[in-house]
């Protein structure tokens, strides 16, 4: 089986996160802030030989995990205050996260085409009808055809509002791999006294990332994706001074007595409640950590050496149109950027009939349809029939690029010698696409 | 050929709108198969993949498999949903 559903979830994982897991998993359990039982039985093991009670990497339990991961994922992406960087349960969980908490209802927002619905679908279904129509429209900042969303119509759409605002950006297409200008579009925003919301769930990993940098105020990780952790893992960041509630309230670990917290300045907030995914913190971890000891920049570089090869390769097979990966020259933070995903199409067959072939006739995963990211369909004209996406990870070779594209010249070749034995084409209800009148956005395109 | 198993699809976003059923098989889909279900809709064959691939399309539901393996396919419009009842009394005739 080959595996190119890298930007779904990873596979395979590197074997310290997989060890992470199970030594999180196989140590005496303890939360955080709740007990020290952990460190004590941990060094009273240690002090003992018994090397079963000793957590990731040969260092306490899960309490210390738990900051030691927030500390990697600091590094990794660029945030010296790690003592704001949340736990969650993956990208839609800290998209919630944010948009629950941010004071919607005196905010102007709005929201790129590219992003997924982990962030669409908030901001639609909670941000419109609480703050009604006039206070709670959220505006959709249009792309081009590759996912690409210039500073300057960041800088239209923003053009006028008369209050505060905050600017969702989805940090690299799910569909094409496009990269934004985040430091570019960073400048814009902030101009506008407006906040800058980054959701990194494809790029964190594979892509340099510079949150302070580049003026990010809140950040959207997942974990099961290029930081090589486990599904049901995430994490967010909201810089200090950003007026941001829990959307969920409960236990802590901390100051039992306290039922209320001050909704007034200086805020008392705690949002991580309730008992915490310690062992997927920890492969969390260890993922974050495999990136920084690898180097993003050498994983960018051997995942756009990858995607390079195979958009070449792809485009020069009669009926293959190539969504992305435009540039193969590019670097990964440049004007013409790509990341380890790309999507395509064969003239006359469906994306999710591509997909079936190729994994049930070649055993090649990939990933076809809208990839749960509707406005940017629109944009590359792929909205009734989606695409069949491409994506890959540090553990993809060359050798799997040469069989994926072997497997769709064969595919492309087929339906070209069966042309005249086409299906009709007007008969198409099938698979992933609504029709386009079933699309029901409620933002206005700017 | 007897239907062993029906087991619904789990790539709902894939099939987004549809209702679709893997339909595990007794033995491998060959040819005379795929021939025999011809009448169920318009048909595509792509011979000349590794292993050769069919579709049938109608507007209330696509059929699509691939010969040599002993399952196939069926996505069915949510709105008419008891279309599917005619193809499964179509495919009990093929025994």
């Amino acid at each position: 089986m080959i595996y190119l559903n890298q930007a779904a979830t990873s596979w395979p994982k590197p074997e310290s996160v997989l060890a992470a897991y199970e030594q999180s998993v196989r140590a005496l359990p303890s939360s955080q802030f709740r007990s020290s039982a952990g460190l004590q039985r941990a060094a009273r093991s240690a002090a003992a030989g018994d090397s079963t009670l000793i957590g990731n990497g040969g260092a306490v339990m899960n309490d210390d995990v738990i900051g030691e991961t927030r500390q990697v994922l600091g590094q990794l992406v660029g945030i010296r205050d790690t003592g704001r960087i949340f736990f969650s349960s993956g990208a839609t969980d800290s998209a919630n996260a944010i948009v629950y908490g941010l004071p919607f209802d005196s905010l102007a927002v709005f929201a790129t085409e590219t992003e997924h619905n982990s962030v669409l679908r908030p901001l639609l279904n909670l941000v419109e009808p609480v703050c009604g129509p006039q206070n709670g429209e959220v505006r959709i900042i249009p792309c081009d055809e590759t996912g690409y969303v210039a500073p300057e119509a960041a800088a239209r759409a923003l053009e006028g509002i008369c209050k505060p605002a905050a600017v969702f950006v989805n940090h690299m297409s799910n569909v094409t791999g496009r990269i934004q200008d985040i430091a570019a579009i960073a400048r814009v925003v902030h101009q506008k006294d407006a906040i800058l919301i980054v959701d990194a769930a494809q790029s964190a990993g594979c892509i340099p990332i510079c949150v302070d940098e580049w003026g990010i105020d809140a950040l959207i990780l997942t974990g099961h994706k290029s930081l090589y952790g486990m599904q049901g893992t995430g994490a967010y960041y909201v810089r200090d001074g950003i007026p941001f509630r829990p959307y969920r309230y409960g236990g802590t670990g901390r100051d039992s007595r306290k039922l209320y917290y001050s909704d007034k300045p200086p805020f008392d907030y705690e949002y991580e409640v309730g008992t915490q995914n310690g062992p997927g913190i920890a492969a969390l971890g260890a993922g974050a950590r495999y990136c920084l000891e690898r180097g993003v920049d050498a994983i960018a570089a051997h995942e756009r050496g990858l995607m390079s090869a195979c958009s070449r390769a792809l485009r020069e097979i009669p009926g293959v149109t190539v969504y992305g990966h435009g540039d193969s020259s590019a670097d990964s933070l440049g004007q013409n950027a790509y990341g380890p995903v790309l999507s395509f199409n064969i003239d006359g067959m469906k994306a999710g009939d591509v997909a079936y072939i190729l994994q049930n006739a070649y055993g090649i995963v990939v990933r076809a349809g809208l990839q749960c990211a509707p406005l940017i369909h629109q944009e590359m004209g792929t909205y009734e029939n989606g695409t069949v996406r491409v994506s890959v990870s540090d553990m993809n070779t060359m050798a799997e690029i040469e069989e994926l594209v072997r497997a769709v010249r064969e595919i492309a070749g087929s339906v070209g010698a069966a042309a005249g034995h086409a299906a009709d084409a007007a008969n198409d209800a099938t698979d992933d696409a609504a029709s386009t009148a079933d699309l029901h956005v409620k933002g206005r395109r700017l | 050929m007897k239907i062993v198993e029906i087991i619904p699809s789990r790539e709902n976003c894939v099939e987004a709108g549809w209702y679709a059923y893997d339909y595990m098989l007794d033995k491998p889909v060959d040819k005379q198969l795929i021939d025999a279900l011809r009448p169920l809709g318009s048909m595509t064959y792509l011979g000349m993949l590794r292993k050769p691939f069919f579709k049938i399309d109608t507007a209330e539901y696509s059929i699509k498999g691939l010969e040599g393996d002993s399952f196939f396919r069926i996505a069915v419009d949510d709105q008419r949903r008891e279309s599917l009842e005619k193809v499964n009394a179509f495919l009990e005739t093929l025994e």
